[in-house]
């Protein structure tokens, strides 16, 4: 408590007779818990602004006489909107609150249809907790409920079931405070009031998932998971999640060996305990029905199964040949121990030809980590965030940002050539057209003139000066990914780090793909550089590449180019496809390897600001398939170019000798514990 | 001797066929089993049936509190969404599986006392034999009462 007592108010209230120091202003429902009290709730959110709508959290309060005596309020109040003060004298288990709360859940249950045996919400429910512990025993009602259409589809992801709302307001608020949308509206009043979005269009924010988490009733359920498990059937895995470079922390929930719902797990130092909808709902591929089973070799023009002593026999045959010819292709999910094993691999071989979504050899600057992480995000005074929308790119690198604008008071400067969700709220949003990036960031850097470059790029004068004026202050964090590149060309990018460097701001280069941290730090620390896929299927198309192995690479959809990959797959000698789902470029593969995927094989996992995230197998592996650093680390032994990698552990204290990311990762920063818990609240 | 063969040979003797001549008058205490069924005690609880409404509809809803109740875990439901024209059940939901591992059942009842709409019952079906493991696992289809001949 000490630190708090720094630059902050301390005041005294008594809880329940127990004297007790808090902050002066922290809500006593948040105060109580430091007793290990605990209030109900359901309206109140720790992460959102208090409303007092669902009356739950009801205390008795008093004030402490002069004479020391306490006089109490003669009615009860919310405690979750009643700040800490001096002498406040809180009562949570009187005999008269206990009766309220047994009135309110009561006036709450008036309407609210006993449909549990049928809701997915029903025995994780905080109504049905609440009414367990704090309501009345037995109902007096003998009136007819309310009705309301059930299964509402409000969006492709979000089920809405009108009966069953208490009218808390969480996902309204969710959506006003925390993902900026706006999208969800109470629409009527009274008896009759239900969420519902302006002008009943789709529900179409980008983290709807979170307001079925948040719903303390089974009126918001996940459209994908419906009625496919009850809670208490699910058992709940700590994984992370690998679609892309955040590395949200999230529960898998899975019943008898198949994945059914993703829920999102607290971790303050990357995702709070948000989830976006890709993370959320993008998960069903380990339900895939053409899930790689087994290995397969070509014989003659035809693919045959056999066993992993033959198709790797074979590989090695290969590689002993070939082996200085040999180019990887690292996919966006693939973990860390697998990464750096490829680039092990290749440096080993001698080839050196490692490839992936995130490489920056065109702009010249290697592996850079990016000056600010997740957190300290938060506490930039001006935000620069430079390309398209960072909400499909990064979701939770935009919640920050939109935390640092709303709650800290950031200004946010949104550089793009089309709109994005960032222009609700940003400061500035400078649209300039598309290719003109460089033109831009010459203006503000100064080196051209501003009425010139506000003419060619299409961006105000007036918005362009203002912007410059900003820049120039403290705390100032840019913020772009490959994306930059992709739409406005390679010099775009490299200029506007320069304009950071110059201007001594947080330079955040962030990665887009899970693998792609670690595939930078092991390829810079064994000496190599991360070359882009297309660099690498043209040095196929040249002869340079006669192997390559694509390492849950399916190039078909990751690379722009149809035509070089076709050419590129037909034109080299010998091709490894390791993949958990079939792809299209099996057709092309000379050997075909069944990759597991992290839930099933595990692997260690780092995100975008470099938190390396252990995540362990809790699934059944799919028939043959294997975890792709153990496919690696076989096929090392097998080459003798590296011994003793027995498991996971072994191979990151190899990959500590030779990167020294991962060495500072190993032994600084502590790994994260996941604590046992069940679905959120 | 003589005299002690009349008492301890004869004499038992005939006092047991009096007791069995006196049984005879009594009512008979067993049955000839397989051709004659014994009527069975009315709480009885014996084979698992899944039983259906008046008009035809299921009565489970497919939501598991059966499989929740259950202490030997033997119950896997597997629910799925009723459509209009694919109506299982009265409500939105139904069970798309239902099965029971009567190997493992212990017939303590507790999945009729979970059940929210009286949908499984144990009946008096006690012939439960089988030859093969595979076969105690009775599926939807086994456990789901005829419907109604209209």
């Amino acid at each position: 408590m000490a630190a708090e007592m720094m630059g902050v108010d301390m005041v005294t209230i008594l809880v329940d007779d127990i004297e007790l120091q808090v902050p002066k202003g922290e809500l006593i429902v948040e105060s109580v818990k430091r007793l290990g009290i605990e209030i109900p709730i359901f309206c109140y959110h720790p992460r959102m602004k208090p409303v007092g709508m669902c009356r739950m959290c009801l205390v008795e309060t008093g004030t402490k006489q002069p004479d020391g005596t306490i006089r109490k309020m003669p009615k009860p109040q919310a405690s979750c909107t009643l700040p800490a003060s001096e002498g406040l004298a809180i009562y949570t288990q009187t005999p008269q609150i206990i009766q309220d709360r047994k009135g309110v859940l009561e006036f709450l249950l008036i309407n609210h249809p006993l449909d549990c045996p049928i809701c997915d919400r029903g025995g994780e429910c905080p109504l049905q907790n609440n009414t367990l512990f704090y309501g009345p025993s037995t109902s007096r009602h003998i009136e007819f409920k309310r009705h309301a259409p059930k299964a509402i589809p409000l969006s492709e992801h979000v089920t809405l079931d009108l009966e069953r709302c208490i009218q808390c307001g969480r996902c309204v608020r969710f959506t006003e405070e925390i993902s900026g949308d706006g999208q969800l509206a109470f629409r009527f009043r009274g008896a009759s009031m239900q969420p519902s979005t302006f002008a009943l269009s789709a529900f179409e924010s980008k983290f709807s998932g979170n307001t079925i988490e948040i719903c303390p009733v089974g009126a918001l359920t996940s459209s994908q998971s419906r009625f496919r498990a009850r809670p208490w059937d699910l058992e709940s895995s700590a994984g992370v999640c690998t679609l892309c470079s955040c590395g949200c922390n999230v529960w898998f929930d899975h019943r008898i060996g198949k994945l059914v719902r993703v829920n999102g797990r607290t971790n303050n130092a990357v995702n709070e305990e948000w989830t976006c909808d890709q993370g959320k709902f993008g998960h069903d591929y380990y339900n895939h029905n053409e899930r790689q089973a087994s290995v397969f070799i070509r014989t003659s023009a035809r693919l045959e199964s056999t066993s992993w002593t033959v198709g790797l026999g074979e590989i090695v045959t290969k590689l002993k040949s070939t082996g200085t010819s040999a180019g990887f292709l690292l996919g966006p999910k693939i973990s860390n121990e697998a990464g750096f094993l490829a680039c092990r691999a290749a440096t080993a071989l001698g080839s050196r030809q490692v490839a992936g979504i995130d490489s920056r050899v065109e702009l010249g600057a290697n592996f850079e980590v990016p000056a600010d992480s997740l957190l300290s995000l938060e506490q930039a005074k001006v935000i620069v965030s430079v390309g398209p929308s960072l909400a499909d790119t990064l979701p939770i690198v935009y919640l920050r940002v939109r935390k640092a604008a709303s709650q800290k008071g950031a200004k946010v400067i949104s550089i793009h050539s089309s709109p994005t969700e960032l222009d609700e709220f940003a400061f500035l949003s400078l649209c300039h057209k598309p290719g003109t990036l460089s033109l831009l960031i010459q203006g503000l850097d100064g080196s051209l003139a501003l009425e010139e470059v506000a003419l060619q790029t299409g961006v105000s004068a007036q918005a362009l000066k203002e912007a410059k004026t900003v820049l120039e202050g403290q705390g100032v964090s840019f913020i772009a990914t490959n994306q930059v590149a992709h739409t406005e060309g390679s010099a775009a990018l490299s200029d506007l780090r320069r304009l950071a460097k110059k201007l001594e701001a947080n330079w955040n280069h962030f990665c887009e793909t899970a693998s792609g941290f670690a595939s930078l730090a092991s390829c810079s620390g064994l000496g190599m550089e991360l070359q882009s896929p297309e660099s690498i299927l043209k040095k196929c198309l040249s002869g340079d590449i006669k192997f390559l192995w694509l390492v849950d690479f399916d190039p078909f959809e990751l690379v722009k180019d149809r035509e070089l990959v076709k050419q590129a797959l037909e034109e080299v000698e010998f091709l490894v496809v390791q993949s958990a789902i079939a792809s299209e470029a099996s057709h092309y593969a000379s050997v075909v390897l069944p990759q597991s995927l992290p839930a099933e094989g595990g692997g260690s996992f780092t995100n975008l600001d470099g938190q390396l995230q252990n995540f362990d197998a809790f699934l059944p592996k799919i028939g043959m398939a294997r975890a792709d650093w153990q496919i690696f680390a076989e096929l090392l032994s097998r080459m003798d170019l590296a011994a003793g990698m027995f498991s996971r552990q072994d191979i990151l204290q190899m990959a500590a000798k030779d990167v020294p990311y991962f060495k500072e990762a190993l032994t600084g920063k502590q790994d994260h514990q996941p604590q046992p818990s069940g679905a959120g609240v | 001797m003589s005299l002690g063969i009349l008492k301890d040979v004869a004499r038992p003797i005939l006092g047991g066929m009096g007791i069995t001549a006196k049984r005879l008058r009594h009512k008979k205490a067993t049955i000839s089993y397989p051709e004659q069924r014994r009527e069975q005690y009315p709480r009885t609880r014996w084979r698992h049936a899944l039983t259906r409404y008046e008009n035809g509809l299921e009565k489970c809803i497919g939501c598991s509190l059966c499989a929740g109740a259950c202490p030997a875990k033997c119950i896997n439901v597997v629910a799925a969404e009723n459509t209009d024209e694919d109506r299982h059940s009265p409500g939105e939901r139904y069970a798309v599986r239902y099965e029971i591992n009567m190997i493992r059942c212990i017939f303590c009842g507790y999945c009729q006392e979970a059940c929210p709409t009286g949908a499984i019952v144990l009946r008096k079906e006690f012939e439960l034999a089988n030859y093969h493991r595979e076969d105690f696992i009775y599926t939807k289809e086994m456990l789901l009462e005829a419907k109604a001949s209209t």
